[in-house]
């Protein structure tokens, strides 16, 4: 183990490797920030300029760009309420309403602090336990990854800020835009009405900009809220007590990133909106969520980070990939010649171990950058909204082309935007709408292949324990407070019953 | 050499394009003599996301291209519609020999399950780079040894087998094998080949049919057991070179995916013509060989009309497999 650190430190702290990982993170940084265009598609465009590196050296770059874009994509999402990828959309829910608040300084700290130590906790338990994870993971099957999908969509209860109902309605409205396009394992469209443009389904990085960012500008080009915010410099910085109120919400977000980001396919998205939902049915102070808790930046951006960086367990030890940017990584494996696998660890250490202690450096990295730079960032929104808007129009409309360079990708932008308009005008959740359109068609997936393995039969989802035991938790999760609630309440009127007599 | 010949004709192009003065050539450098040169930048469109292997072989193709014509070549993704979306566009650019397109099974398999405005004929095919085959493959607790052990337990058992869409190659495979032997197997349909490992490796199916290069570390390592490759011959490649084909165990089926490059329909021939003959540099170089091998493809290239006799016959079959 110890020889295995020391042999990643050697290769990582080399004044080449060194570089090429600041390289990396100031990018990924920088294509975090741009709405539409994610790390996925930043490091597959990289990729061809590397291969003239040595392969531990490009790879390091390229894993910067990957969890850099991370913290770059928070920026938007707390400044001008738009997330630069589905897993931070949970950070607009509160970071967006502190920096309204004139905390975005705050925000944008907890959230660099909140990832960076995250980042730290999943890459030990990453160096410990990739191997063992990985096999363990294996297990979660399509009728395990039902039980999850069904955990994911109960958590709406918990967004659903004022009423459960609205809550519950935008979540099946976004599994129902997520049914448009060719059915998970059939090939027959729905709802295409002859487009070529829907047959691959409505991609939700699109609603996601129209909802958030054109639907946000909209709406307050209406309130006609005028004035920049005003934030004092001592407002920007965060305060000890904010910090010890994160500390738990911290851990609690790095852990459960770390075990969704494990799984193939789960991912970081899910992460974070677990994660908030869990800090929020925890909390003490529920009415704060949605109005600018710092627990509600802290624990989704701990999540997301630590999920990305699970991500690679299976990447590296299974030689599968756990998400959209780390297929991309898999395939720049390839080409450098190395074979992802069982074997990696064992025929590969000097890369392996080299990678994973990079990892920990960038981190390093990108705290010493993000935390001095977060009150700069944020003073970006002293900028007159008469300026402010026209550019937040532009790019959300540039990076929405810039997705799949198609134009029809601009005028779903523009539709949802209006559409997030209205939902503003009436008070209806964004978030939930997201969920389900994320979790949609893996939900739908994961339903087909549970079928069709049980030819018909849905009773094996209680045949396996893993599923069950997620099931209880649902449950427990859906029904819990309630009856909690309810026995309090019948406790109290006891005593106050007993009093009495 | 060829290098040299085309730079040649450009000149030559040029020259004759200054020369007759026509404002009114409108199509890619179509001299007055009918000789072709692509003027400015040509864009090669790969119909999926970065990172796939389609975006791969583009990619490749591209830079390989780009240093024998000496032709700027900007891949773009226009991804959408399991590739419908970047078909779709391609067929607006009838007549333009600056534009490309990363081809794969997709222009066959839209046409017959999706309702799209293309065929394969709608476009002129230019290069067949290669052939991307399958190998069946098991756990390696798995009772099964051979391909035929598969197919006997599907005769009178249930034998689950993941594929990775409705449309993909591995759901071809099976269900070729399903028509020669006349067994059934039942599907569990996934997304892609990376899901459909971790499903075999998770014990939930009992067989996949797999590109080797999904799962060459898998193999190595023996944490998975290859059966048999659904293709014509044995692989070449070292590591693969002891799967015997599934013809050899009395099972009379293969089926490839191909990768190719077409241009829009209704170019001139010279336009065709001067595409194919820069491929066939192509093939000659290293760059082809190490996209070959990086991926462990059979190397079956062919060019213009003999490339549409593939397509034709390949066509036959997924309609077969495919059409209802």
């Amino acid at each position: 183990m110890w020889e295995n650190l020391m042999l990643g430190f050697s290769t990582a702290l080399t004044v080449e490797n060194l570089l090429w990982c600041f390289v990396g993170v100031l990018v990924g940084t920088v294509i975090g920030l741009m709405p539409g265009l994610g790390s996925t598609t930043g490091v597959a465009i990289l990729i061809p300029l590397t291969l003239g590196m040595e392969p531990v050296t490009a790879l390091i770059m390229l894993a910067g760009i990957y969890y850099g874009a991370q913290y770059g994509g928070t920026i938007t999402s707390v400044l001008i309420s738009t997330p630069g990828e589905a897993a931070s959309v949970v950070t607009t829910l509160d970071g967006y309403q502190m920096a309204r608040n004139g905390r975005a300084g705050a925000a944008l700290a907890i959230a660099a602090i909140g990832s960076f130590i995250a980042a730290i906790i999943s890459l030990a338990l990453l160096m410990a336990l990739a191997p063992p994870f990985a096999q363990f993971a294996l297990n979660f099957g399509p009728v395990e990854n039902l039980a999850i999908m069904i955990l994911g969509l109960i958590t709406v209860v918990s967004f659903a800020g004022g009423s459960m109902r609205k809550g519950l309605m935008m979540a099946a409205a976004g599994l129902l835009i997520s049914t448009v396009g060719v059915a998970s394992g059939f090939s027959d469209a729905r709802f295409t009405f002859g487009n070529v443009n829907l047959l691959g389904g409505i991609p939700f990085v699109e609603v996601m900009i129209g909802l958030f960012a054109l639907g946000e500008v909209l709406h307050q080009i209406r309130v006609g809220a005028a004035a920049p915010i005003k934030a004092r410099f001592k407002d920007m910085v965060i305060s000890r007590k904010e910090l010890t109120k994160s500390g738990p919400s911290i851990i609690r977000g790095s852990f459960i990133g770390f075990l969704l980001g494990c799984l193939p396919g789960a991912g970081s998205t899910l992460a974070s909106f677990m994660s908030y939902g869990i800090e929020k049915r925890l909390s003490k102070n529920k009415e704060n969520f949605g109005k600018g808790a710092i627990e509600g930046v802290a624990s989704p951006e701990s999540a997301n980070n630590a999920a990305a960086n699970a991500n690679f367990v299976p990447t590296l030890a299974l030689g599968i990939p756990g998400g959209g940017t780390t297929a991309v990584l898999l395939g720049a494996f390839t080409i450098y010649g190395l074979q992802p696998g069982p074997l990696l660890f064992e025929q590969q250490p000097t890369l392996v171990w080299g990678l994973l202690v990079s990892f920990f450096i960038g981190n390093v990295m990108l705290l010493v950058l993000n935390l001095p730079l977060a009150p700069v960032f944020a003073q970006m929104l002293r900028i007159p909204y008469a300026y402010l808007y026209p550019i937040i129009v532009l790019t959300s409309l540039i990076g929405a082309y810039s997705v799949s360079n198609n134009m029809f990708s601009v005028w779903l932008v523009v539709i949802f935007g209006i559409i997030g308009f209205f939902m503003k005008e009436l008070d209806l959740p964004i978030a939930p709408l997201v969920l389900g359109l994320v979790l949609g068609p893996l939900f739908e997936k994961s339903l087909v292949q549970t079928s069709a393995l049980g030819q018909g039969n849905f009773g094996i989802l209680f045949q396996s324990p893993i599923a069950v035991s997620i099931l209880i938790f649902a449950l427990l999760l859906a029904v819990g407070p309630t009856i909690i609630g309810g026995i309090r309440r019948s406790q109290r009127n006891k005593s106050k019953g007993l009093t009495h007599v | 050499m060829f290098n040299r010949k085309l730079q040649l004709t450009g000149l030559l192009a040029t020259g004759a394009l200054a020369l007759s003065a026509c404002g009114s050539a409108s199509q890619a450098g179509e001299a007055a003599d009918g000789s072709f040169e692509p003027t400015g930048d040509v864009t090669m469109t790969v119909p999926f996301g970065a990172g796939g292997g389609s975006d791969l072989s583009g990619r490749a193709i591209a830079s390989g291209l780009e240093e024998i014509t000496g032709v700027n070549i900007n891949t773009v993704n226009r991804e959408g519609g399991s590739g419908a979306v970047g078909y779709s566009q391609f067929l607006a650019e009838q007549g333009n020999g600056n534009h490309l397109l990363a081809t794969e099974t997709a222009m066959l398999a839209l046409p017959i399950t999706q309702d799209v405005e293309f065929t394969y004929e709608s476009f002129t095919p230019i290069m067949k780079l290669g052939d991307d085959y399958t190998v069946v493959t098991v756990a390696p607790d798995s009772p099964f040894e051979s391909c035929s052990d598969v197919v006997e337990a599907a005769k009178d058992g249930r034998v689950i087998a993941a594929v990775s869409g409705a449309t993909s190659l591995d759901e071809i495979v099976f269900t070729l094998i399903e028509q020669e032997t006349g067994v059934e197997f039942d599907r569990v349909p996934f997304e892609s080949g990376s899901e459909v490992v971790t499903g075999l490796l998770g014990g939930q199916v009992d067989v996949i049919s797999v590109n080797p290069g999904e799962v060459l570390g898998q193999l190595e390592a023996g944490s998975l057991k290859p059966l048999c490759a659904v293709a014509e011959e044995r692989y070449e490649y070292e590591a693969l070179a002891d799967i015997p084909t599934a013809a050899e165990q009395g099972i009379d089926v293969a089926f490839a995916q191909f990768r190719g490059l077409i241009a829009p329909g209704g170019i001139s021939e010279e336009a065709k013509q001067y595409w194919i003959d820069a491929a066939k540099e192509f093939e000659k170089s290293e760059a082809y060989t190490t996209y070959i091998e990086e991926n462990l493809m059979q190397a079956n290239a062919s060019y213009g009309d003999d490339f549409v006799t593939y397509l034709e016959g390949n066509n036959a079959d997924l309609t077969a497999v495919l059409g209802e």
